[in-house]
């Protein structure tokens, strides 16, 4: 049980969230959605403590995580994984060792440091590269993948860490479209087989109505929605995007067996969109 | 069909935009020119200056180069291989100038190694020796002045200190210094020059560190990872082919100097270089000065193609 109040925070006269406030039961997956600069990043990045709240108050499950330090801290990001939009591997050490970074916060730092993982750790990592399908690539240097692999190495290093909350920020915005799919059906399994808490951000409407038990809305810092995908009509979608109407969303659509449907434009909207 | 005639129309707009660059371009070009002339009369007045305050003037004496070389030209060319190998001179009367084979260094029975090649490898030990250990010390002086590493501004300000003064100061001054307190020899030269290299190479790779890709060390920050541990898994991975490339350059750059440290008392053979010049000695120094050349040619070549290979790979894996 996530549990946020008042969280805020500036960077220099910017007010990049602002006192946001909500709940979030255990084992939800909850998609985050918003304009570019809304704050989503900067919210999901205060779950895990990768960026500090200037005020306000994170707890979860009676841990007061806005106030964690040093060995403590390092034990809440293991506890609340990340993944990225960049993927934020080593892309000059093997798949598998990448996936076994997620056990650094299990195990003794000088173990580490010397590069000594145990043959359970081994098993375990690649347990998980063959749960996302992509065990084969293992020994290879993880900069040589496809984007969509190296983001199934990422969920793999996720898993490792055995989390209680899994965040992704923005898994899917530089995948394909077969790729992304692959990526939210992982994150879909975990947050079911596992039970794992799921907060995802994302730029396509129609793929967080697809994989979403609820739907927080951002615009300018703050939630100005917070519902299931059937609570989010056009008109809550015009106060998260602030366009009136303008938004078509099988125009940014990704899913695969969704086409849309072209639809015929008076040639004065061309000129006028032009101009 | 003239040129005129195809030049295109310009609008009163444009056409101010063409002469307002022509107008910038004149008064560029015309700086440019100041510019050179300024360098020319400063490089003139330089050498004659110069060319004054000399006892002797350079351009008076500069025939007389010759003169002054003609002493090492050695009575006999074969004299150069047999210092070089330490075979006895037909020519030798006792005296230093020929006593080639008394150099000799037995290994086991007959086996010797030639003076020269022990000297050699005495100025390559010191020069190798200093490296990997202002190596050893360099890397983590290094992580502790990188602001991308070290958030603390104290240690950061500390680290870099250290580097600026070790590098303030030629190995000469070091090895003088540590001459005085442990006597002429090796160890005051690999000390000088251990300390000139871990000034030098902790400034390259704090820079080097600085410039790595921060995205691998949030993935390992945000699994929990310690200090140590990001340093270890996100930053060494990026940095370390960089590091060696820059290690082995110093590496040349070490041979040289740990030769010059040798010929003002730091042993090997830069001493017996010196030795051999201030006496005369033509072949001898005709020998040693043979054993440098190929010897720094080498050292450079085996560095560089080391160095290629590893930058090399490191491109390859950047491109993905």
């Amino acid at each position: 049980m996530f549990e946020l109040k008042q969280v805020s925070r500036v960077f220099g006269r910017k007010t990049a969230v602002d006192s946001v406030s909500f709940a979030i039961p255990a084992g939800q997956m909850v998609g985050v959605i918003g304009r570019s600069g809304a704050g989503k990043s900067t919210l999901m990045r205060m779950l895990n403590r990768l960026t500090d709240p200037t005020s306000g108050s994170i707890v979860f499950d009676g841990l007061e995580v806005s106030a964690l330090k040093g060995s403590a801290l390092r034990s809440w990001h293991r506890d609340c994984a990340m993944i990225f939009q960049q993927f934020n591997l080593v892309p000059r050490l093997d798949v598998l060792t990448n996936v076994m970074l997620g056990r650094l916060n299990h195990r003794s730092s000088m173990m580490s440091v010397l590069g000594l993982f145990s043959r359970e750790e081994r098993i375990m990592a690649i347990a998980a590269l063959e749960r996302l399908g992509i065990e084969q690539t293992a020994l290879q240097p993880a900069g040589t993948l496809s984007g969509g692999q190296q983001q199934r190495v990422a969920i793999a290093r996720a898993l490792m860490q055995q989390p209680k909350v899994l965040l992704a920020d923005e898994p899917i915005a530089s995948l394909d479209p077969m790729n992304a799919k692959i990526v939210m059906d992982a994150l879909r399994d975990i947050n079911e087989r596992e039970g794992i808490t799921v907060i995802t951000n994302l730029h396509t409407l129609d793929t967080a109505r697809a994989y979403c038990q609820r739907i927080i809305g951002m615009a300018g810092g703050r939630v100005v929605f917070d519902g299931t995908p059937a609570e989010l009509t056009t008109e809550a979608v015009n106060r998260i995007y602030g366009a009136d109407g303008a938004i078509d969303e099988t125009m940014t659509s990704t899913a695969i067996n969704l086409v849309p449907s072209p639809k015929p434009v008076a040639a004065g909207v061309l000129v006028s969109a032009v101009h | 069909m003239s040129v005129a005639q195809t030049e295109p129309v310009l609008k009163e707009t444009t056409r101010e935009i063409v002469t307002a660059w022509e107008r910038t371009t004149s008064s560029r070009r015309l700086y440019t020119v100041i510019g050179i002339i300024l360098i020319a009369i400063g490089f003139v007045g330089s050498v004659q200056y110069a060319d004054e305050a000399n006892a002797g003037h350079f351009f008076e004496r500069l025939p007389h180069l010759f003169d002054f070389l003609q002493w090492l030209i050695p009575n006999d060319w074969n004299d150069v291989w047999r210092a070089l190998f330490d075979r006895a001179s037909p020519l030798d009367n006792g005296s230093e100038a020929y006593d080639f084979a008394a150099g000799r260094v037995y290994v086991w029975g007959d086996f010797y190694i030639p003076e020269y090649f022990e000297l050699m490898i005495t100025t390559l030990n010191i020069a190798i020796l200093s490296t990997i250990v202002g190596f050893l010390f360099a890397v983590p002086l290094a992580f502790m002045s990188a602001r991308n590493i070290t958030p603390s501004p104290a240690i950061r300000f500390g680290a870099r200190r250290i580097c600026e003064f070790l590098r303030a100061f030629p190995e000469l001054v070091f090895a003088g210094l540590f001459a005085a307190i442990l006597s002429a020899g090796p160890v005051p030269a690999i000390f000088a020059i251990i300390l000139h290299t871990i000034g030098a190479l902790g400034k390259l790779f704090y820079e080097i560190i600085e410039n790595i890709d921060m995205k691998p060390d949030e993935g390992v920050r945000s699994v929990g990872g310690t200090r140590l541990e990001r340093i270890r898994f996100a930053a060494l991975p990026q940095v370390l082919p960089n590091l060696i490339s820059y290690g082995l350059l110093r590496l040349e750059i070490n041979v040289r100097a740990s030769t010059i440290i040798g010929a003002v008392g730091g042993g090997g053979i830069g001493e017996e270089l010196r030795l051999a010049i201030s006496r005369g000695f033509g072949a001898k120094t005709l020998a040693l000065l043979l054993l440098l050349f190929l010897t720094i040619i080498a050292v450079d070549q085996l560095s560089a193609w080391m160095r290629k290979k590893l930058v090399g790979e490191h491109q390859f894996l950047l491109a993905h």
